[in-house]
């Protein structure tokens, strides 16, 4: 359908603008709203995160395809049907003594993207936050997120006390930052690592949908 | 041959005899190396109340602990900054450390007006600026970039005061930078350049910092002609080796020992990795600034910084001989 190309066109481009105009006018016309999400606004956002993870877009770029994403999605949210709309829930925070949010948000962004529902706990969020988290939303998956060198340790204290709460099954474990490496993740028995957002968003994805067809 | 002549040489390339330089961008474990508070870990909430006699003490002993670091450590350049910070508060500083050390050291102050890596709430409105403020946005650079440079002017105005500045705007994730080469072009090139060349015209040295994979952007760097690069990060994937093969004849180099590494790899990684730092820097002859690829901060063991310390003392000497 034409009209969903041309969402998926200016969400790529980060024309929110236009993308709020099309959403409606595709609304107007009896586009089905799910539709309009799965068949034109999430194929525009896989395409901005397959570029971003070939370097053929920036931050910048990814940015303003989400601005546009969020902004037509709100447009949607009243006509979706919750349930088709959202495959899976991840809560998603930066460890207790980090307060670096870039690449968090980032990671929340492209969750998003790929339909998942996001509980995002901010910076510097202690383990048991966590834990009670994942006790109160029962997520899918649980996004760990830390800058520093020196704060690394607290990822681990974080699996640790998932695993004492007894909620480790329950939960894929992602981890990431600036100085995680794929061999700490197997090191503190995390379940993935991905070096960029988008990445880690497919990783996360793939993740639930095994979940679900288990 | 002073430390300050030995770091300003290597900026300008040119071979030094003996060790190779060392510096620290920032070195934070003060208190358990010296005993004292970092200068940014102070806080000073009733400044206005004290004495210009209790002011001056305090600025004084931030001079002192500059100064004692960089003995302790062998450094050849400082990074000062003041607490509180104000230019004035800045240059008295400064002037305490020549007072203390002479022309031991060269003396830096940060001066980088250019855009940072927004943070992540300010994120999603700075790219958009990117698209939809073009004019603003290069009215905003153009004017940090008047004010730094002012400031600057003011410093340089102090006779044999300041050597150089360091510019610490990060530009780029471990995986790839920020801006696109457009965008860099576009909003961080033009006033990069220019703050640098007017350094240069005050006869200032210029480092310039950032953090991750710059790679994509090197080249777009070294055309803004500041004299060195830092911090030539590994945990963004920059070989030492290769910039130094197809760099290092027109800019500086200071770096790129593991961060990361210090802090969580086992001695022997660490060994290894400061001698691949010293042997892959030094394998010029010239030019090269040996350091961490970030800098000694808060929580890194002071035992991993003292054993990169150690070995770059006892291999770290022209003609390199670390294995």
């Amino acid at each position: 359908m034409q009209i969903l190309t041309e969402i998926s066109e200016n969400l790529q481009k980060g024309k929110a603008k236009i993308v709020t105009q099309l959403v409606e006018q595709a609304l107007a016309e009896g586009v089905p709203a799910d539709d309009i999400l799965q068949v034109g606004m999430m194929p525009g956002m896989d395409i901005i995160a397959t570029k971003f993870k070939n370097n053929e877009v920036f931050v910048p770029e990814v940015l303003i395809a989400a601005r546009a994403m969020n902004q037509g999605t709100a447009l949607l949210k009243p006509h979706l049907d919750s349930a088709s709309s959202v495959i899976g829930k991840c809560v998603l925070g930066t460890v207790k003594g980090d307060l670096h949010d870039i690449g968090k948000n980032l990671v929340r962004m492209m969750l998003e993207g790929k339909g998942i529902e996001v509980i995002d706990l901010g910076v510097d969020v202690p383990a048991e936050k966590f834990v009670a988290a994942i006790a109160e939303h029962q997520p899918d998956c649980v996004a760990l997120s830390a800058l520093l060198t020196t704060t690394m340790g607290e990822i681990t204290a974080t699996i640790a006390a998932i695993e004492v709460a007894g909620l480790r099954d329950s939960v894929s474990i992602l981890v990431g930052g600036a100085p995680v490496t794929e061999s700490f993740c197997q090191e503190i028995g995390a379940d993935i690592y991905q070096p960029d957002a988008a990445s880690a968003a497919e990783a996360a994805k793939a993740a639930i949908l095994a979940k679900k067809a288990a | 041959m002073t430390e300050r002549q030995r770091f300003l040489n290597t900026l300008r390339r040119k071979p030094v005899p003996g060790r190779v330089p060392t510096f620290e961008l920032e070195f934070y474990l003060t208190m358990e190396a010296l005993g004292r508070v970092h200068p940014s870990h102070r806080r000073f909430g009733q400044w206005n109340q004290m004495s210009e006699t209790e002011r001056h003490l305090h600025l004084l002993d931030q001079a002192e602990t500059f100064i004692a670091f960089a003995r302790k450590y062998h450094h050849s350049a400082i990074h000062v900054n003041a607490q509180p910070w104000s230019n004035d508060n800045l240059i008295t500083v400064l002037q305490h450390c020549r007072d203390l050390a002479g022309d031991e050291f060269a003396l830096l102050v940060y001066c980088d007006p250019t855009f940072v890596i927004p943070n992540g709430n300010d994120m999603e409105a700075f790219s958009a600026r990117l698209y939809e403020d073009e004019a603003g946005l290069k009215a905003e650079a153009q004017a940090r970039m008047e004010y730094d440079i002012f400031r600057m002017e003011q410093i340089a105005a102090q006779h044999n005061l300041l050597d150089g500045v360091v510019m610490c705007s990060d530009y780029c994730f471990n995986t790839n930078p920020f801006f696109s080469r457009d965008m860099f072009a576009e909003y961080i090139a033009p006033y990069l350049k220019q703050t640098v060349d007017a350094c240069h015209a005050m006869g200032l040295a210029t480092i310039k910092h950032t953090d991750g994979n710059i790679m994509p952007i090197i080249d777009m760097l070294v055309q803004c002609a500041p004299d060195a690069l830092h911090s030539l990060d590994p945990q963004g994937g920059v070989d030492l080796a290769q910039v130094s093969r197809d760099w290092g004849d027109q800019i500086a180099l200071c770096g790129n020992v593991n961060c990361a590494l210090l802090q969580t790899g086992t001695q022997a990684e660490c060994e290894a990795d400061i001698r691949r730092a010293l042997r892959q820097g030094m394998a010029r002859g010239a030019g090269f600034v040996f350091c961490t690829s970030n800098c000694a901060y808060t929580g890194l063991p002071l035992a991993r910084y003292e054993l990169l310390h150690d070995i770059w003392w006892e291999e770290g000497v022209y003609p390199c001989t670390s294995a």
